[in-house]
């Protein structure tokens, strides 16, 4: 009893990752991007613009397709309000957004088709079981794919326009405990998961006044992810009067994938460097409130609601790349992120806060048809400490690091 | 293309390298923890049952592992505090005195404890004491002097190691009836103290509903000049003149525990339309009181507290019984049922009792003093709380110590409020504050007592002791 008492005092050794940018939105949709601090929404780079901006698909010389993955390698330390000194940090399974893009158009005609499958959104933390906000979280995985088919037509060598139509598909698994306690000991808890779906669309349009400026707009819809049924599991003591209280099987629920406007500007002083300018805003007051509805009671209520009230952000990005030969390309970056999340609703899915990231890449080109992509983010966000009074998270400090190395291949025809 | 996923594969291999280089989040600040002006060399609490770890009505090893001495001790360890040794039960008489356990619910969703009567430390070689069996022994040089079940009045009397069971377990045989509390715990010389003594003073009146055991000479309410000597002398001989320094605590409001207020507000809902008051016997002698259905306190309305002991015998409501006055018979004599008879005649007379009437409605019949704290008896139990309260404080600020207010704490709590997740109110058994007994906390209660100790203790000197996470400490075992 007193090794365990003990035991217990020692602090928890938990595991933790978490979405790399603002909120839960991951900002890795393109390699070369990702190099130069995500930006790249005023320049026809590859057939990333599909994501970036459809208005410029139509103005890259050549169809492709694209591959790239990124590892992101997430970590989150907490520690307790003073005078409490218990800590918990450590290593998380590591994540993998990837992206795929393929671009089909003949080469004299002024349209483009493409289609790209990517990964904005995803969450993966993991607290475990032991620490001390395992009643607010043990571990959320929020996993979207969205598949986004798209129209890209050059008006003119200076004008472009393009619009994607979003099927996303995903799904979220949440574990918490349960503040109940067995005679033998183990704590209750509850899993929901289900699968989310959602739709959306993706505009942009692409101009190049000169040879030396390009400029790009574009908006991505909000996705309304829908999860329709999902699965709710208790893990309770037995006695049936505890059932009785928590009888729900299956929950609604829908989390909204904020609305993004991103103006890019891209600059050209020579033929061989490139700098480019982005401001994206990100309309995450559209994330009210995380709401489960259940098809039956819960502690008497038929829905649980903890309240979120993102705030819009802005995000500032510059990158710069620089051919220093045929078939060597470098590239570095810098991004600003604010947080959405407002003072008092702290969460333990998403400990965010304001982020800094510096990247670097760089481009092999192994022959005229064959690209290869490789890119490293670190993320850094401020230390936040946040007493978690509206959103009834987890009171105290939070620090979050990231590392993301990621590779790209490319081959044109 | 082999070439190139060679590449591939390589550029890869080199990514992931940064995977293992170190990558760990890091806080601006590190913790800073210090002990301030306090010396944790040689801490010793000093108190009752609170002290000891009592919980669900009994005293047993899970309970004293998670009192709050040794949470606190726990924490001094981590600026320079030493050992701390506690009178721990063995493990193979780990369930102490016996407790309850809750069992499960009844088709009413009423709870149903059971007691747990397997790997006592009950000692059946020797003849009991006035306060209960005896208890296997554990004397030597102990830290968490925690007596349940003892007063301050108690603390100067040497007689009481023949009283009380669970003293007389900390003392040789020598000592038995000669030593006096305060005297053994002076004589640690501590370095760092805690006191939290005086609940008792009041509390056996109140949880006896306010009736007086003419054979128990703690069973009523101290005297405050009583209590004002007593407790001025233990508090002055473990500071040896601020040599030590340390905390005290006052005495929660008794009002405040789910011991007294579970069972009312379920009872007055119960009532019949056509039953508007009750009648009850108060304080120790044969008087009645009426108490009208709007004087069962709920929340913070009425005054009446019934006990979560009278919950065996409100059932019994109109009917012409007498079995409350039979169980206190047969508990008195168990195996002599002439005896019994005896008592049970003693008692119908001396209350004046017609038990073919109507129980709980019919003057005859009233319900038991021990079962109702009314009005009147409150009265008692208040003026008497707050002077001790007063008293406790003064002494505190004579000795220069810290002062854990209890009473306010336990007052603040009376409105649930929510910590990390978890809801927190005085509700019996739900509430995760109050144990089976519904006086003593759980070891979550514990170790929210110690960490506002610990912030007493670091407001008054200055000190940086760090709190404990009450997360990791069990609430109320749910079958």
């Amino acid at each position: 009893m007193k090794s365990k008492f003990l035991a217990l005092l020692g602090s928890a050794v938990l595991s933790a990752g978490v979405a790399q940018a603002g909120g839960f939105q991951a900002n890795l949709q393109g390699q070369k991007q990702i190099g130069m601090g995500h930006a790249g929404t005023g320049l026809a780079l590859d057939q990333s613009s599909i994501f970036f901006n459809p208005g410029a698909l139509a103005h890259l010389r050549q169809n492709g397709i694209q591959l790239g993955v990124s590892a992101l390698n997430a970590k989150i330390a907490y520690r307790e309000p003073s005078p409490g000194f218990s800590e918990s940090t450590t290593d998380n399974p590591i994540s993998t957004p990837f992206q795929v893009y393929a671009s089909f158009g003949k080469e004299e005609s002024p349209l483009r088709f493409g289609i790209g499958v990517y990964t904005p959104f995803g969450s993966s933390v993991n607290w475990g079981n032991q620490w001390q906000g395992r009643y607010g979280l043990n571990e959320l995985t929020l996993k979207t794919i969205f598949i986004q088919p798209t129209i890209s037509y050059r008006i003119s060598e200076k004008l472009g326009v393009g619009a994607g139509f979003v099927y996303s598909t995903g799904s979220v698994n949440l574990q918490r405990s349960i503040p109940l306690t067995d005679a033998s000991y183990n704590e209750a808890g509850v899993e929901l998961d289900g699968s989310a779906s959602g739709f959306g669309f993706n505009l942009g349009v692409f101009f190049q006044p000169t040879e030396k400026l390009s400029l790009g707009l574009t908006y991505r819809s909000k996705v309304e992810m829908e999860v329709k049924d999902g699965d709710v599991t208790f893990m309770l003591p037995t006695s049936p009067l505890v059932a009785g209280q928590f009888q729900a099987t299956q929950f609604d629920a829908s989390l909204p994938m904020p609305a993004n406007i991103t103006l890019g500007i891209g600059f050209k002083p020579t033929e061989a460097l490139t700098f480019a300018v982005d401001v994206q805003r990100v309309e995450w007051s559209a994330y009210k409130s995380l709401r489960f509805d259940y098809n039956a009671g819960v502690r008497g209520e038929t829905f649980s609601e903890s309240p979120r009230n993102y705030e819009d952000v802005f995000i500032y990005r510059v990158g710069a790349q620089y051919k220093v030969s045929d078939i060597f390309t470098v590239r570095a970056g810098a991004y600003y992120d604010n947080s959405p999340v407002q003072e008092g609703y702290l969460t333990p899915e998403t400990p965010d806060s304001d982020s800094r990231g510096v990247s670097g890449g760089l481009t092999l080109a192994l022959s005229d048809k064959v690209d290869l992509d490789a890119s490293f983010l670190y993320i850094n966000k401020k230390e936040r400490t946040d007493d978690a009074s509206k959103s009834g998270g987890v009171a105290g400090t939070f620090k979050s690091v990231a590392y993301i190395p990621g590779v790209g291949i490319n081959y044109k025809f | 293309m082999k070439n190139i996923f060679y590449r591939l594969g390589a550029a890869a291999l080199l990514s992931t390298a940064f995977l293992f280089s170190g990558c760990e989040p890091e806080f601006e600040e590190d913790i800073t923890l210090s002990k301030g002006p306090l010396d944790f060399s040689k801490y010793v609490s000093v108190g009752n049952s609170l002290t000891a770890g009592y919980q669900d009505n009994g005293l047993y090893l899970e309970g004293q592992v998670f009192s709050y001495p040794n949470i606190l001790a726990n924490q001094f360890s981590f600026v320079g505090g030493g050992q701390f040794v506690q009178p721990l039960f063995t493990q193979a008489q780990a369930n102490g005195s016996g407790y309850l356990r809750l069992g499960g619910f009844s088709s009413t969703g009423a709870p149903i404890l059971a007691p747990v009567t397997t790997n006592l430390a009950v000692r059946t070689d020797v003849a009991p004491l006035p306060g209960g069996r005896r208890l296997t022994k554990f004397t030597g040089a102990i830290q968490n002097w925690g007596v349940p079940g003892i007063s301050v009045l108690a603390s100067a009397v040497p007689q009481y190691g023949g009283v009380n069971p669970y003293f007389e377990r900390l003392l040789s045989d020598a000592e038995v009836g000669q030593v006096s509390y305060v005297q053994k715990v002076v004589a640690t010389q501590p370095t760092f103290f805690s006191l939290w003594l005086g609940n008792n003073d009041v509390l056996g009146y109140a949880t006896a509903g306010g009736v007086v055991d003419p054979a128990n000479p703690f069973g009523g309410i101290t005297p405050t000049a009583t209590f004002n000597a007593i407790y001025s002398q233990l508090a002055a001989g473990l500071s040896r003149n601020k040599a030590a320094k340390g905390i005290v605590a006052t005495i929660p409001d008794v009002r405040s525990v789910p011991f007294f207020t579970t069972v009312g507000p379920t009872f007055k809902a119960g009532l019949p339309a056509a039953v508007p008051a009750v009648v009850a016997l108060t304080k120790s002698a044969a008087n009645r009181t009426v108490i009208a259905k709007n004087d069962i306190r709920v929340g913070s309305t009425g005054s009446a507290l019934f006990t979560l002991t009278s919950t065996a015998y409100l059932g019994l409501l109109g009917q012409p019984t007498g079995r409350y006055w039979r169980d206190q018979a047969k508990a008195k004599y168990p195996s002599d049922a002439a005896a019994m008879d005896q008592e049970l005649k003693r008692l119908l007379q001396n209350y004046q009792l017609d038990t073919t009437k109507m129980f709980g409605l019919s003057a005859e019949n009233p319900l038991p003093s021990a079962l109702v704290l009314d009005a009147e008896e409150q009265a008692e139990i208040q003026a008497a709380t707050t002077e001790y309260n007063n008293i406790i404080k003064n002494v505190a600020a004579a000795n220069d110590l810290a002062v854990f207010d209890a009473f306010t704490f336990f007052n603040s709590i009376q409105t649930p409020y929510s910590m990390n997740g978890v809801t927190y109110s005085p509700a019996f058994i739900t509430g995760n504050l109050f144990s089976l007994d519904g006086v003593h906390p759980t070891p979550r209660g514990y170790a929210i007592i110690a960490n506002e100790m610990i912030k007493a203790i670091n407001a008054k000197y200055g000190s940086s002791v760090p709190t404990i996470d009450v997360t990791q400490f069990r609430a109320v075992l749910i079958p």
